[in-house]
């Protein structure tokens, strides 16, 4: 129960990653449908890094560097470009899947053992770590989850106490305005994405540096799009993409914990598939969304 | 004909399409060329013994429309929904629950009816599933306002889910060795229609399917009430068009396609169901409509592109030794440079209504 619990919050720190930074894009008035590319980018480039320079730090700072690479080119053609997002998106996710896994045999050949790094270990908080119950599952993690734990009050309080907030939020649903206020709407889309791309690729990197300790191109497997949704879902608030975050990673971790169990009743594949039923229900049965106006129209000055 | 294309291509708008792709094309090729050179592969020397390989032998040319089969559907299942400004991105599960269908039939039917009556029951069934698996996205999207882009791609992850699910219990093989079902029986096959290829009846349905998508679009009342929508939903409406019947007709369509593809797949080609295979059908289906601006004849030559870079690729993994990525490398690049292709191509066109302005204007 207590090890369950413990891995969903772990499952859920790369999504709330992702869903936080594509909150800040779609509050600007921009999908980032590349998302899903830009955490493979982030799984790879983290991987080559740490495993070139033997430094975690190093793989997470490629990581970056790739997720935001691949929003840069997002981002230039969607916003100063003013091309299809959803189009777009699609073909940096296949770009990216061609790109990562090329450049992986560029870089390492076709080796005859899996490449492996031994992933981001979990620090025990002295003290609060041995309070029954809580101190396992909150204070024994790894060191990106409890920065987790900063990012959804530090969001809140970036979107809603501060200027620049309120000019991202103004940005996507009355660019004219922000516009005539001598913000460069454009330059503000782009700034959301690159700082997408950052936490996007640092969200790919866990898969690669902490879950897993070794890259696949297979190694993303539709969490991108899992975070994507988990923005719609919480309807474009920190808090509500923090309770969306936390609702799928306990759903992989009771999917995790089922893939091991012999003679289930319910099949493992229904807790898979459960993440995504319950966006499709999600999706259907909400009405009130706090949609931004202007969301995947480009900005055109008259 | 002659004097058609000779109109067509006198028309600029046309005429810069198709130049802009074709720059595009060998822009997007040219880039993933150059990266070979990083694994010390001379792209110029591998490009040429492939394309010498798929010149001179009949079975590997024939792959080309083999491999194009398939994306034709996944690319219509596409192309349709995105004329009524509708997203489908769930062609891949629906090509899954395609070929679920249609392995799943063939082999309970195989035995027992004629082949010719099976595949035709075979084909109608996995036509009406995929409708009804695409038809569903339609009807939330319709009826609660639901976002059929963020539907049509979860509804992907169940299909997957639920062909996991199957291919590990009822469907498994009876070896029960691998992840994958029987080999169907022969008599449920789609005949070859080129001797000493793979070359299956399938592709023929394809190109028919796309030329009825394309009538049904342009000259029936039907396909105009789509692109009325896609065009202007509010201006649509208040014309008259029952805007949610229509989004729902439409899904309907385009899911049917994706089902189709795995029914071509299932009956044309592989003969079975393996887990996970097929994986990018739906992606690169996307990519097709796109080259094709959405247009269903476009789908036929951006599938057979498509096709083309896939057996290249293949070839050179064979003969020169390039990674099995590197196909998605220059498909991704190609895409890429499509739709890049796309903004300049408004660029001209704006400069040349000014200019005809500005000569209307001096005259």
């Amino acid at each position: 129960m207590i090890d369950t619990l413990a891995t969903a919050l772990m499952m859920s720190t790369p999504l709330l990653y992702g869903a936080i930074s594509e909150m800040f894009t779609e509050r600007s008035g921009v999908m980032n449908t590349s998302i899903e590319g830009a955490f493979l980018m982030g799984a790879f480039g983290g991987f080559v890094g740490a495993y070139i320079s033997g430094s975690l730090l190093i793989g997470f700072i490629f990581a970056i560097i790739s997720g935001v690479l691949l929003t840069f080119i997002y981002g230039i053609v969607t916003v100063k470009y003013k091309q299809h997002q959803v189009v777009t998106g699609t073909a940096l996710n296949i770009l990216a899947l061609g790109l990562a896994t090329f450049l992986f045999r560029v870089i390492f050949g076709i080796p005859v053992i899996p490449l492996k790094v031994t992933p981001l270990q979990t620090i025990a908080i002295p003290l609060l770590s041995k309070i029954p119950f809580v101190g396992p599952i909150f204070f024994d993690q790894n060191l990106l989850t409890y920065i987790m734990y900063f990012i959804v009050p530090a969001s809140f309080y970036v979107l809603y106490k501060t200027s620049y907030g309120l000019i991202i939020r103004s940005t996507g649903e009355n660019p004219e305005a922000v516009d005539v206020a001598g913000v460069d709407v454009n330059r503000v889309r782009i700034t959301m994405l690159l700082i997408a791309g950052a936490f996007c690729g640092i969200a790919g990197a866990f898969y690669s540096l902490t879950i897993l300790g070794l890259f696949t191109s297979s190694i993303i497997g539709g969490r991108g799009w899992i975070a994507f949704a988990i923005c719609f879902l919480g309807n474009w608030r920190p808090y509500g993409v923090l309770f969306g975050a936390l609702a799928f990673g306990l759903a992989e971790a009771i999917g995790i914990r089922f893939m091991v169990m012999e003679g289930m009743v319910i099949p493992n594949e229904f807790f898979i598939a459960l993440p995504y039923i319950l966006t499709i229900i999600l999706t259907i049965t909400r009405n009130s969304f706090n949609i931004p106006a202007k969301l995947g129209v480009p900005y055109n000055k008259e | 004909m002659i004097n058609q294309i000779k109109t067509k291509f006198s028309d600029p708008d046309f005429k810069d399409l198709v130049v802009t792709n074709v720059v595009a094309i060998i822009a997007g090729i040219l880039i993933s060329g150059i990266m070979l050179l990083l694994i010390k592969i001379n792209p110029i020397e591998a490009f040429s013994v492939a394309t010498a390989s798929v010149m001179s032998d009949k079975y590997t040319f024939a792959e080309i429309l083999v491999k194009a089969t398939p994306l034709i559907f996944t690319g219509l299942a596409f192309a349709f929904t995105y004329k009524a400004n509708l997203f489908n991105i769930g062609a891949q599960g629906q090509f899954y629950i395609g070929t679920i269908v249609a392995v799943a039939i063939s082999l309970s039917i195989g035995d027992v009816v004629p082949g010719f009556i099976g595949i035709i029951v075979v084909m109608a069934l996995t036509i009406v599933a995929g409708a009804i698996y695409g038809g569903l996205i339609g009807l939330v999207k319709a009826k609660k306002g639901a976002n059929e882009f963020l539907i049509s791609m979860m509804s992907t992850y169940v299909a997957i889910a639920f062909m996991n699910f199957l291919l590990r219990t009822s469907l498994r093989e009876t070896r029960g060795e691998y992840p994958q079902t029987d080999v169907i029986p022969e008599s449920m096959r789609l005949p070859i229609i080129w001797g000493g290829t793979r070359l299956h009846l399938g592709f023929i349905l394809a190109v028919l399917t796309a030329v009825t998508l394309w009538l049904i679009l342009f000259k029936t009342p039907f396909g105009f009430r789509v692109r009325a929508v896609g065009n202007n939903a509010s201006a649509a409406v208040q014309a008259g068009i029952n805007s949610s019947k229509t989004t729902i007709i439409t899904f309907a369509i385009s899911g049917a396609m994706g089902a189709l593809a795995g029914f071509l797949v299932v009956n044309g080609i592989q003969y079975m169901v393996i887990q996970g295979y097929y994986a990018e059908v739906g992606a690169l289906g996307i990519g097709i409509a796109i080259l094709a601006n959405g247009n269903p004849i476009g789908v036929i030559f951006a599938a057979l592109l498509f096709g083309g870079i896939q057996v290249i690729g293949i070839e050179m993994t064979m003969r020169a030794k390039t990674p099995t990525s590197f196909t998605y490398l220059m498909l991704g690049c190609v895409t890429l440079f499509v739709i890049i292709s796309y903004y300049f191509r408004r660029v001209m066109k704006i400069n040349r209504d000014k200019k005809k302005l500005v000569d209307g204007v001096s005259k």
